[in-house]
């Protein structure tokens, strides 16, 4: 699946804040945690130290008493046999509060007037609870802020800088070779993009250089093969009236005038498709289609004759059109004349007009024809056939020209092309 | 009659000459605008043939200095160029009709005679060959000074044939010339045969000699033994 290059870049960002995110709150709940324990135990032996240093030479078993009465949180009890000083967390019930509540304690062991005792004292940690949780929630929101924020800022100055990107992309699918109109690409201010376009300038014009080239030679070598084949035909007609031609020189001769007449349709059919190509059939007029057709239905009358077919009309409508008049009557013509070249003798031709199409229907091969070769220059269905493969490419070439549509198909023995307008 | 060819191909000119010799038309030839402007300023022609593209310059040219010397000479343009701009360019400036490259020799002949008919019988339009006689405006045939009901292919098949008389016609040039506009599309000559037998057996009938030869392979010939 192919996803959007902008979607792509923020997907990746958006998937590291959120791995960050849910790394990040226990690592900082822990580390904080500890770090708060850690100034508890500090604060413990701090007050230990401080008693030690000034209380410990002069206290006696009354001051004991007195002390264990009046605090709380630290007090003296009898030798429980502990070495040396020894930290732990434990959960002691608060009846002022009515719950259990974590709390330090640092147990150590004090010799008071030569007599051993254990100092106890205690820090109250739910203090540190609530303070770790705000802190870490803030920690969090704050997080969370600068992530949207960092995702938004990206999608915005990533859509800014990918735009020229997008444009030159546009530019691209909206280029057509045939069509004289080259591509205009904005500097921007990004160098790659800069570097793109200008190659993909480069890559367009010498294409259109490339094609032009093409076109230009199709129509200089069918123009310059008209003066030979112009010598050819008048010599073969002068030679024709020899006296002295035998049978099979005379047949020879005929062919000879065949041939030049393929020559001819051949180089006029290039001739014809450089000429649309160079857009020398651009002006429009509206045009009746069933005037077109009856306007040389007698010469296709008389050559489907020659090959005994059958010619039906279905005209539900005069259709009116807007194109050029000599390339839809060549469209026609060539129509016409595909159904009836590659007939059978004795078959039939459908023609039918309706709202918005016209489409010629011919018997013929008895089988469906390969539609992607069928429009291309040059291809034949039979190699041997005396057509030129020009005729399609011609048909295809108008329809394209003027926005239509033409398609092909083969049903009930009948290979029809319908040209929808 | 008299006739100027204006074509830089020596062998076409040539072989034009040729073909045109036989049907007491006089040739003369010019294979550049020079050469043509000096003859057509000299001599008065029939029909002038003019090719559009010629090494030093363009046909156009010569059109243009005929037209000012208020000359009637008849011109067909013959040329490779076939725009409908160039044909109408062509027109606008004077020429009587368009033969575009290559062509059969037999059609330029019926052209030419079909010019010099409108030139100078003013309207009188008549071809009269032996017991046959055309009405080329009216479109109808007459033999024996019986009117005879001929299809418009079938009078334009006669005076091509006549037109041509004495000459081999391939099948080929007669499809081309019947199919007009149309002989592009051309790829089966065979309809010649059913419209030649229908012109001669519509003439037979009507009591005329035969005169349409079959010429083995080839096609067809106007021949009056």
């Amino acid at each position: 699946m192919t996803k959007k290059l902008l979607n792509k870049t923020t997907r990746i960002f958006l998937m590291f804040s959120v791995m960050i995110l849910l790394i990040s709150a226990p690592v900082f709940y822990t580390i904080s945690h500890w770090l708060y324990v850690y100034e508890a135990d500090e604060i413990l032996f701090f007050h230990k130290g401080a008693f030690v240093k000034n209380h410990q030479a002069e206290f006696t078993e009354t001051d004991v008493a007195f002390w264990n009465k009046y605090n709380n949180d630290s007090k003296f009890v009898t030798d429980i046999q502990i070495e040396k000083d020894s930290l732990f967390s434990k959960m002691y019930f608060d009846s002022i509060a009515n719950e259990e509540e974590p709390f330090r304690e640092l147990w150590s062991p004090m010799e008071i007037n030569g007599k051993r005792y254990t100092y106890i004292e205690r820090i109250n940690l739910v203090e540190m609870e609530g303070t770790v949780l705000s802190v870490a929630l803030m920690f969090l929101f704050i997080i969370i802020v600068f992530l949207i924020g960092i995702i938004w800022i990206s999608k915005r100055s990533s859509a800014k800088i990918w735009k020229p990107f997008y444009k030159t992309l546009y530019q691209i699918q909206n280029f057509e070779i045939d069509q004289n109109k080259k591509p205009t690409f904005e500097t921007s201010e990004i160098e790659e993009f800069n570097q793109l376009n200008a190659s993909v300038e480069k890559l367009i014009e010498k294409n259109i250089a490339i094609y032009k080239n093409q076109k230009e030679f199709i129509e200089n070598a069918a123009h310059e093969l008209q003066t030979p084949l112009a010598l050819f035909q008048t010599k073969v007609d002068t030679l024709s009236q020899s006296t002295t031609i035998s049978e099979s020189e005379s047949q020879l001769l005929e062919s000879l005038n065949n041939d030049i007449a393929r020559l001819n349709r051949l180089n006029k059919n290039l001739l014809l498709l450089s000429k649309i190509e160079n857009d020398n059939y651009i002006e429009k007029q509206p045009i009746e289609i069933l005037t077109l057709i009856n306007k040389n239905l007698d010469f296709f009358i008389e050559q489907a004759h020659a090959k005994d077919l059958i010619i039906e009309t279905h005209f539900k409508e005069n259709l009116s059109i807007e194109s050029n008049p000599i390339l839809f009557e060549i469209l026609i013509n060539n129509l016409f004349l595909n159904s009836i070249k590659h007939n059978v003798k004795g078959g039939k031709i459908h023609i039918t007009v309706k709202q918005n199409s016209i489409s010629f229907s011919n018997s013929g091969l008895n089988n469906s024809l390969k539609m992607d070769q069928l429009f291309k220059r040059f291809s034949k269905t039979n190699p041997s056939s005396k057509g030129n493969g020009l005729g399609l490419s011609i048909i295809k070439k108008i329809v394209e020209l003027n926005n239509w549509e033409i398609d092909y198909s083969y049903k009930k023995n009948l290979h029809t092309f319908k040209v929808r307008f | 009659m008299k006739i100027l060819i204006i074509e830089d191909e020596i062998d076409i000119a040539t072989s034009i000459k040729n073909y045109l010799k036989t049907n007491e038309i006089l040739c003369e030839m010019a294979n550049d605008t020079q050469s043509a402007l000096d003859k057509i300023a000299m001599y008065d022609y029939d029909c002038i043939l003019l090719d559009l593209m010629l090494p030093d310059g363009d046909g156009f040219v010569i059109l243009k200095e005929l037209r000012k010397q208020n000359k009637s000479d008849g011109v067909i343009i013959i040329s490779a160029k076939e725009t409908l701009e160039t044909k109408i360019e062509g027109f606008n400036l004077g020429a009587d009709d368009y033969l575009t490259k290559p062509f059969h020799l037999s059609e330029l002949l019926v052209r030419i005679q079909s010019l010099i008919r409108r030139k100078q019988f003013n309207g009188s339009n008549t071809l009269l060959f032996n017991e046959i006689e055309v009405n080329t405006l009216a479109k109808s045939v007459k033999v024996n000074q019986k009117e005879i009901d001929c299809t418009k292919k079938e009078i334009d098949l006669l005076l091509f044939l006549i037109g041509n008389k004495n000459k081999v016609l391939s099948k080929s040039a007669i499809a081309e010339h019947l199919s007009g506009d149309m002989a592009d599309m051309l790829d089966n000559h065979d309809f010649v045969y059913a419209h030649i037998k229908n012109l001669k057996k519509k003439l037979n009938d009507a009591g005329s000699c035969d005169y349409i030869k079959s010429v083995y392979g080839m096609g067809y010939k106007w021949q009056n033994d």
